[in-house]
């Protein structure tokens, strides 16, 4: 190999430095007055814009926040340590900003846009503004396409669709995030080819996760990429370690992230896990700008915190596209309390919610699902004429058999119609119950919810259900997938489906029952 | 902290008493002199900041040392803000007085960082310059700084015009870095 010159050298250099224009550069700057806490007051600064990202020393970024008449109050987005009073802070002279591209998929990265990969740089296309007002009423649509989650209890009687905000709401431990990433799984099905010829479009998602531990983030890192949901998955982390500031814009971060999917016509999936920590976040961050506290100690914007946030959620209307937001946010309640402040704020926001029970979840009942009290505002409208057909009679089946349940105890003391119902429901319940990283397609769904719906399960005993669905399932893949892609391309039972399906279900009944008397 | 508010409230104060009397000039220079005085003198700072001496004391002292320097509106100022027991923020009030006049005169202070000692006809064109750019008269604090390498920094109030060297140096590293022009 041979040396290269030394005026090779300064060639190229002069042909990459030719590009390089020298103006004068101006910038507005103010001096430190106080710093702690995550928060600075800047001296000066007098054409700050609200929300305007700044510049300390040694790279560190903040935002503007207080607009006073003497002083800026700035949150900082990094270690206050070594910035000192009297140092000088520069304006940006742009609003906080992320940036948001194709480049961004299969990368975590932090609220502020940088990588947290270790995987170099990423190539994005443009700047995406944090903070953003939500679409008005003419731009938009009504939900009208189903987003798929995989979980039959979910797709089955809480039906979610793409724009809908549905909130996932529980204690601590009861499968809340266990439920967002199976949503997440389930996606990788839409960028399939089989997805396209079905006209089903493929769906883009964006994990948000707000003031977890670091180790419970690289789990979920970990576990998407095992199941192949990284490819079209983009992960923003603002950890517990991360200063306030950060955990408190990391969920907009995600929505302008969001946002750039749906307004490019394409199709995306927002989880905010979890939305508590956020506001406990902004709570602390309000308390140290000295704004006055209100209930429970947070600032009175507490609402608008989490409206403006979901409100970004939508379907657009075809004439710009008709792409789709999607917003699954997580709130943690305490000790089952739905009446608390915050989850009554979000509860009003959402389209829905989805109630994760501490003693469902814990008598084995998985996903902790109470579909009494859990809704989907959109319901039927996003569900395939397949799902809706078996699912209907799913939602008062279990009704009724949780108005019985107590009185499951007198054994055969009771009516024919009321053990009937009741063996039904029991039955129910157990074949909602899923394993977790298993979503299910939806014409399986429906296949099994058929079944459950339409008596066949009744007689098998309770702890062969799970055996039964699996083995039915394995029968239909491998017997009957053309049925399977039928239900799957008509996305509904015509009448000769259902009776195939009778047929076939029939058959396999019979012969699982002998199996197990044997 | 800085207390701007104090500092505000008493030299507006100030600046309406000596617009009224037509004694601005006068008054800025007598409260430079005093600030100038706490500035230089240790001791008058802790005398000024100490909360243990009374205030008849501290007044006495005061009149003493500038009785004779400053006008009789400043000295009546000063023992105003000694009962007032504010005579810790003097400093601050002086130098948001020295504002205000600028202000009222239409003079603007400009900070001017040079890398070499500029000759006397660069600091004129250079007066010129800033006089003709910000529309106002122009009052030049000049002071080097061998570090910007070349080039110019001026600051007039929050504004910056970084026309240094060093700048363009940190934009070119910043530019390598990207792997092209920079786009954020």
């Amino acid at each position: 190999m041979s040396d290269v010159r030394p005026d090779e050298v300064s060639e190229i250099l002069r042909k990459q430095l030719a590009g390089f224009e020298k103006e004068v550069d101006i910038y507005d700057v103010g001096t430190v007055l106080q710093i702690g806490d995550g928060v600075a007051r800047v001296y000066g600064l007098t054409r700050a814009m609200m929300s305007e990202l700044v510049e300390f020393p040694h790279g560190v970024f903040g935002m503007v926040l207080n607009l006073e008449e003497d002083n800026v109050g700035c949150i900082l987005f990094g270690e206050s340590s070594e910035i000192s009073e009297g140092d000088t802070v520069r304006r940006t002279g742009r609003v906080a900003s992320m940036p948001v591209g194709d480049g961004m998929l299969g990368r975590v990265v932090n609220p502020l846009g940088q990588p947290i990969d270790g995987r170099g740089p990423v190539a994005t296309e443009k700047l995406a503004p944090i903070e953003r007002k939500a679409l008005g009423v003419i731009q938009r649509q009504p939900v009208k396409e189903p987003l798929q989650t995989g979980i039959k209890a979910v797709d089955g009687m809480i039906p979610i669709g793409r724009g809908q905000r549905e909130l996932i709401i529980g204690d601590r431990q009861t499968g809340k995030t266990a439920i967002a990433l199976d949503a997440i799984i389930n996606q990788r099905y839409t960028h399939s080819e089989k997805a396209k010829k079905e006209g089903i479009k493929p769906v883009y998602c964006i994990y948000v996760a707000v003031g977890q531990k670091s180790s419970t983030v690289a789990q979920v890192v970990d576990k998407l990429q095992q199941e192949g949901a990284m490819d079209y998955t983009t992960v923003i982390a603002a950890t517990a370690t991360d200063p306030a500031p950060m955990q408190f814009i990391a969920p907009y971060s995600g929505a302008a992230l969001g946002e750039f999917f749906r307004d490019s016509g394409r199709h995306a999936l927002v989880v905010y896990d979890d939305l508590t920590k956020q506001a406990q976040a902004y709570r602390q961050v309000s308390l140290l700008l000295r704004r006055p506290p209100g209930r429970e100690a947070y600032p009175g914007d507490i609402f608008y915190l989490h409206s403006r946030l979901l409100e970004r959620a939508s379907k657009l209307a075809d004439e710009l596209g008709g792409g789709s937001l999607t917003a699954l946010p997580v709130i943690e309640t305490q000790a089952g309390d739905v009446s608390a402040y915050i989850p009554t704020n979000v509860i009003s926001i959402t389209d829905g919610q989805i109630y994760l029970e501490p003693s469902m979840f814990n008598s084995g009942i998985r996903p902790a699902i109470n579909v009494g009290i859990s809704v989907s505002r959109v319901g039927g409208h996003a569900q395939i004429k397949a799902m809706k057909k078996v699912a209907g009679s799913l939602r008062i089946g279990l009704a009724q058999y949780r108005e019985l349940e107590a009185f499951a105890k007198f054994g055969s003391d009771l009516d024919k119609s009321t053990l009937a119902q009741l063996k039904r429901g029991s039955h129910l319940v157990e074949l909602l119950k899923q394993g977790q990283f298993v979503p299910m397609p939806v014409e399986k769904q429906v296949v099994a919810l058929f079944a459950g719906t339409n008596g066949f399960v009744d007689e098998i005993p309770l702890e062969q259900v799970a055996r039964y669905e699996r083995e039915l399932l394995e029968v239909m893949d491998l017997r009957h997938a053309d049925l399977l892609a039928q239900i799957s391309l008509t996305k509904d039972l015509s009448p000769e489906i259902t009776n195939s399906l009778k047929g076939i279900i029939t058959q396999f009944t019979e012969s699982f029952r002998a199996s197990v008397k044997a | 902290m800085k207390n701007l508010q104090v500092a505000r409230r008493y030299a507006q104060a100030l600046m309406e008493m000596a617009d009224a009397a037509h004694t601005i000039e006068d008054t800025a220079r007598d409260l430079s002199s005093v600030a100038a005085a706490l500035k230089a003198s240790r001791e008058l700072r802790l005398l000024a900041g100490s909360p243990v001496v009374r205030p008849a004391r501290k007044e006495a002292i005061f009149r003493e040392l500038f009785g004779k320097r400053v006008g009789k509106g400043t000295m009546d100022f000063l023992a105003f803000v000694i009962a007032r027991q504010r005579e810790v923020h003097l400093e601050e009030i002086a130098e948001h007085f020295a504002l205000l006049r600028d202000a009222k005169t239409g003079v603007v202070g400009v900070d001017v960082v040079a890398a070499v000692a500029l000759t006397a006809q660069q600091e004129q064109e250079l007066s010129r310059a800033l006089g003709r750019a910000t529309g106002k008269s122009v009052r030049v604090k000049l002071s080097v700084d061998p570090a910007i390498r070349g080039g110019l920094v001026v600051r007039v109030g929050d504004t910056v015009l970084d026309a240094s060297v060093r700048r363009q140096l940190e934009l070119l590293k910043a530019r390598f870095i990207a792997g092209g022009p920079s786009t954020n």
